[in-house]
C-alpha cells in the first residue's frame, strides 16, 4: 500500500480517533515484564485472581408507617416493644437493626398506634454505608492489600445484601476477619502523660449516629451509652483524679487496640453532674462543620470497636485458589486466540480479499484493544466479563460485515455520494441493534446480580465503542483502500 | 456461501413458517412442564435453588469423591476432560458448610468453591426474572420505535420471544441448567437475534428493488453475520470444554442453540411474516 492511501485513511477524523484510542488504551493497560513476569494495568476479578468473597445478608427490616401519633414517640414504641434499635428514616419509613418477620411486625405496630404499610428486608442505604466503611476500616487495618465492600442497594433505596470480595485471603481467613472485633478501652489522663485505665468497650451498651449536641447547634457528636457498672467506674475515676474539678488537667482517651483515637475533656457540665451521681447517657462531640461531621462518623465506628451496628449473615460465599485462577487466565487467552482465528477464516472465505479482511480483523481487534483499556479504569475482568469480551468479537464483526455487504452492493464501490448514503443506512441497522443489546444489558447492570454485572458492562463498552468509533472509521477505510 | 442451501425465495410465507410454529408450540409445552415440575421453566442450578458448587482437578474417581464427601448432601459430580470434576451440594446449614469448606480445603487445597443460600438463591431468581422481562420490553420498545409499523416490529420481537423460549426448552434438553451465567447468555441472545432481524427487515422495507432480490442479499449478508458469531463461540466452547471453564461454556453452549435456532426463526419466521406483509401491501 503506497504512503499516499495510509496518510489518506489516516485522515479522517474517525480514522485519527480509534488510533488515538487505541494508543491510549495500550498505554493505560501498560502491558510489560516485572521482575521476569509478565504483568498488565487490568484488574481481575475473582475467578481470575486467589481470593474469597462473602455476601452477607442484612438482619434488619425497613418498614413503612402510617400514624396519627409524633413518628419520633411512634420509632420510641417500636423500640421498647421490640427491643432493637430503631431510626426514623423520613416521615413514613422506619429502619429497624433486628429481623422481625413481616407478621410479628404487623402486630408491633398495630399495637404501638400504627398501621404498616410496605415492609422489606435490609437497611437503609446510609446505613448500609456505613457498614462498608467499618469494613473497610477493618479490612485496611489489618492490611489486606485488596479489599473491595459493595452493599448492593435495590431499586427502592433497600439494601438487603453486602458483598465483600477479598483478594489473596481464604474463605476461614475472610470469615474471620469480618467477624473480629477490636479492643475499646477508656483511659484518663492522671498526672502528667500518666493515664490508667477506666472501662473497656464491654461497658458499652449502645452507640448513636452522628447528631448535633442540641437541636440547631452546630456542633456534631456522637452519644453512647455505658451500663451501670460502667458508669460508676467512670464517676469514681473522674472523682479520684480530681478531673471532677478540673477537667481541662485530666483528658479522657478512648484506644481502640492501643491507639488513641479521641481525646477530650469533661465538660464543665458533665464534671458538675458526676461529682454527684454516675451518668449513664454520655456525648463526645467532635467539632462544627464538614470536618466534625467526618470525625463524628469515625467515632462512631471507633466506639463499636469495629462491630456492625446491624447483624448481618453469610447469605453466599465462593473462594477462588491461586492455581487455578492462573489456569482460567491462561484458558482465557487460549479462547479468546481460537475465536479470533476462527472469524478470521471465515471471514477471509467469505471475502477472499485480503484488503477487505485484514482492515476488517484491525479493526475488530483494535475495538477489544480500547475497550480494555478503558476496562483497566472502571471493570474487574472474571470469567463472565471474558465472555462478554469475545461474544463483542462477534458482534463486532458481525457490523462490519453489514457495512462491507451494504456499501459493496453488487461487488462495486460506489461513487462518493451513493458511499455516504449507504454507510449512513449501514450504520443505522447497526444503531437499532445497538440499542437493543444496550437496553437489554441495563437491568443486568443496574441490578447487580453479582457476577453478570462484569458482564452487562463489558458487552456495552463494547456496543458503545464499535457504534460511535470503530465502525464509522472502518467505513471510511474500507472506502479509502477499494477505491481505485 | 457454498455451505448453505437454503433459498429464501422458494416457499411461501405459510410453509415457512409451519416449521417454527410447530418448534415453538413444543418448546413452550415443554418449558410449561418444567415449570409445572420445577416451579421454573429450566431446572434452576445452584445459583437459583442454593446449595454449594466445587470445582477441581483430581485423578480420583467418581466413586472416591462421593465416598469421601458422604457425610454431605452431594448432589452430583460432573466429570471434564483433564482430571476436572464438578461437584455440587444441596443446601446445607452454616455448620455443615464450614465443615465442608475445611474438608474440601484439607483434601483439595486447590478446589474453588461457591456457596450460594436459599433465600439469597431466591432473590438471584426474582431478580433475575425482572432482568429478563425487562430487557425484553426495552427491546420492543426499541424495535417499535426504529420500525413504527405494527408487522415487522411485531416480527422482531416474535422471533426474539422464539429464539428465547426456543433455546431455553433446548437447554433443558441438553441438561443445562438455569444459573447466573445462563441468564446472561439468553439476555446476550436478545441482542444477537434482533441484528440479523433488523437487517432483513430495513433491507426488506428501505431499500428499493425486487423483493426477491432484496430477500436474496439480506440473507446472505445475515447468514455470513451468524456463521462468524457462531464460529466464535464454538472456538469458546471448545476451549472451556476443554479446560474445564463451566461458566465459559455454559453461556457459550446457550448461545450456540440460541444462535442455531436464531437462523431459523430469521430466515423462516420472520422473513416468511416479512414477505407476506410485504406481498399484501402489493409490493414486488
Amino acid at each position: 500500500m503506497s504512503m499516499e492511501k495510509i496518510m489518506a485513511i489516516v485522515s479522517h477524523w474517525q480514522v485519527a480517533l480509534m488510533l488515538i484510542l487505541v494508543v491510549l488504551a495500550a498505554i493505560a493497560i501498560a502491558p510489560r515484564f516485572e521482575g521476569g513476569k509478565f504483568t498488565t494495568n487490568l484488574q481481575y476479578g475473582l475467578d481470575l485472581q486467589e481470593g474469597t468473597w462473602l455476601q452477607m445478608e442484612f438482619k434488619a427490616v425497613v418498614a413503612g408507617f402510617e400514624t396519627d401519633k409524633d413518628p419520633g414517640d411512634f420509632a420510641k414504641a417500636i423500640q421498647d416493644q421490640t427491643d432493637a434499635e430503631v431510626y426514623v428514616l423520613d416521615k413514613n419509613k422506619i429502619e429497624i437493626r433486628k429481623y422481625i418477620p413481616r407478621e410479628d411486625l404487623e402486630t408491633v405496630f398495630n399495637t404501638a398506634g400504627g398501621r404498616l404499610t410496605s415492609y422489606e428486608q435490609g437497611v437503609s442505604k446510609q446505613t448500609a454505608e456505613d457498614v462498608k466503611r467499618i469494613l473497610e476500616n477493618k479490612l485496611n487495618a489489618l492490611g489486606t492489600k485488596d479489599a473491595r465492600v459493595n452493599p448492593l442497594v435495590g431499586l427502592s433505596g433497600v439494601s438487603h445484601y453486602i458483598r465483600v470480595e477479598l483478594a489473596g485471603v481464604s474463605m476461614a481467613q475472610a470469615k474471620e476477619i469480618v467477624g473480629r472485633q477490636g479492643k475499646f478501652e477508656i483511659r484518663i489522663h492522671t498526672t502528667g502523660n500518666e493515664t490508667e485505665n477506666v472501662l473497656y468497650g464491654d461497658s458499652i451498651t449502645t452507640v448513636g449516629v452522628p447528631s448535633h449536641d442540641s437541636p440547631g447547634s452546630p456542633v456534631w457528636g456522637v452519644s453512647f451509652t455505658l451500663n451501670q457498672d460502667g458508669a460508676e467506674k467512670l464517676q469514681k475515676a473522674a472523682i479520684r483524679t480530681g478531673a471532677v474539678s478540673k477537667p481541662d488537667a485530666h483528658y479522657l482517651d478512648m484506644l481502640l487496640d492501643g491507639k488513641v483515637v479521641y481525646s477530650a475533656p469533661l465538660s464543665p457540665d458533665l464534671a458538675a453532674k458526676l461529682a454527684q451521681e454516675p451518668i449513664r447517657q454520655l456525648y463526645a462531640s467532635t467539632g462544627t462543620g464538614d470536618a466534625g461531621l467526618r470525625d463524628a462518623k469515625n467515632l462512631e465506628i471507633h466506639l463499636r470497636a469495629g462491630a456492625l451496628p446491624v447483624d448481618v449473615v453469610v447469605a453466599g460465599s465462593g473462594f477462588v485458589p491461586a492455581e487455578l485462577s492462573d489456569y482460567f487466565k491462561l484458558m482465557c487467552v487460549v479462547a479468546f486466540i481460537a475465536a479470533a482465528i476462527a472469524v478470521g477464516i471465515v471471514i477471509f472465505l467469505r471475502y477472499r480479499e485480503p484488503a477487505i479482511v485484514l482492515p476488517m480483523m484491525a479493526t475488530n481487534l483494535t475495538e477489544i484493544v480500547i475497550l480494555l483499556g478503558i476496562a483497566t479504569f472502571i471493570q474487574q475482568l472474571d470469567l463472565a466479563s471474558i465472555a462478554a469480551l469475545i461474544a463483542v468479537l462477534g458482534t463486532g464483526i458481525d457490523q462490519l460485515v453489514i457495512i462491507t455487504d451494504e456499501i459493496l452492493h453488487e461487488g462495486k464501490v460506489p461513487s462518493p455520494t451513493l458511499y455516504t448514503k449507504r454507510l449512513s443506512r449501514a450504520l443505522g441497522i447497526i444503531l437499532v441493534s445497538a440499542a437493543t443489546v444496550i437496553i437489554a444489558m441495563v437491568p443486568l447492570a443496574l441490578m447487580d446480580l453479582s457476577s453478570l454485572r462484569g458482564f452487562a458492562i463489558i458487552t456495552m463498552i463494547g456496543v458503545i465503542i464499535g457504534v460511535a468509533v470503530t465502525r464509522p472509521a472502518y467505513g471510511e477505510i474500507i472506502k479509502e483502500i477499494l477505491s481505485k | 456461501m457454498g455451505f448453505v442451501g437454503y433459498d429464501v425465495n422458494r416457499y411461501t410465507p405459510r410453509q415457512m413458517m409451519v416449521v417454527p410454529a410447530v418448534i415453538l408450540l413444543l418448546s413452550l409445552a415443554l418449558l410449561g412442564f418444567n415449570m409445572a415440575s420445577f416451579g421454573m421453566p429450566v431446572r434452576p442450578g445452584i445459583d437459583f435453588s442454593g446449595g454449594t458448587a466445587v470445582t477441581l482437578f483430581t485423578p480420583d474417581s467418581a466413586e472416591q469423591i462421593r465416598a469421601a464427601f458422604s457425610a454431605y448432601p452431594l448432589l452430583s459430580v460432573g466429570e471434564g476432560v483433564n482430571n476436572g470434576k464438578y461437584l455440587k451440594f444441596g443446601p446445607m446449614d452454616d455448620a455443615s458448610l464450614q465443615a465442608l469448606a475445611t474438608d474440601i480445603g484439607v483434601r483439595y487445597p486447590d478446589a474453588k468453591i461457591d456457596q450460594i443460600g436459599a433465600s439469597f438463591g431466591e432473590t438471584l431468581q426474582q431478580q433475575a426474572l425482572i432482568a429478563l422481562i425487562i430487557s425484553f420490553v426495552g427491546m420492543t420498545i426499541v424495535v417499535f420505535i426504529a420500525f413504527r409499523s405494527f408487522v415487522p416490529a411485531g416480527a422482531v420481537v416474535l422471533s426474539a420471544f422464539a429464539d428465547i423460549a426456543m433455546t431455553a426448552a433446548g437447554m433443558s434438553l441438553v441438561g443445562i441448567e438455569l444459573s447466573l451465567a445462563t441468564v446472561a447468555g439468553l439476555l446476550m441472545l436478545i441482542g444477537y437475534s434482533v441484528d440479523s432481524d433488523i437487517l432483513l427487515t430495513m433491507r426488506v422495507l428501505k431499500r428499493q428493488g425486487k423483493l426477491e432480490e432484496k430477500l436474496a442479499g439480506a440473507f446472505r449478508t445475515g447468514i455470513i453475520m451468524t456463521t462468524t458469531t457462531i464460529v466464535a463461540i464454538t472456538a469458546m466452547w471448545v476451549v472451556a470444554l476443554v479446560g474445564q471453564i463451566t461458566v465459559v461454556w455454559e453461556i457459550a453452549t446457550v448461545l450456540l442453540i440460541g444462535l442455531i435456532v436464531d437462523m431459523m426463526n430469521t430466515w423462516l419466521t420472520n422473513a416468511g411474516i416479512i414477505k407476506w406483509y410485504v406481498q399484501k401491501r402489493g409490493g414486488k
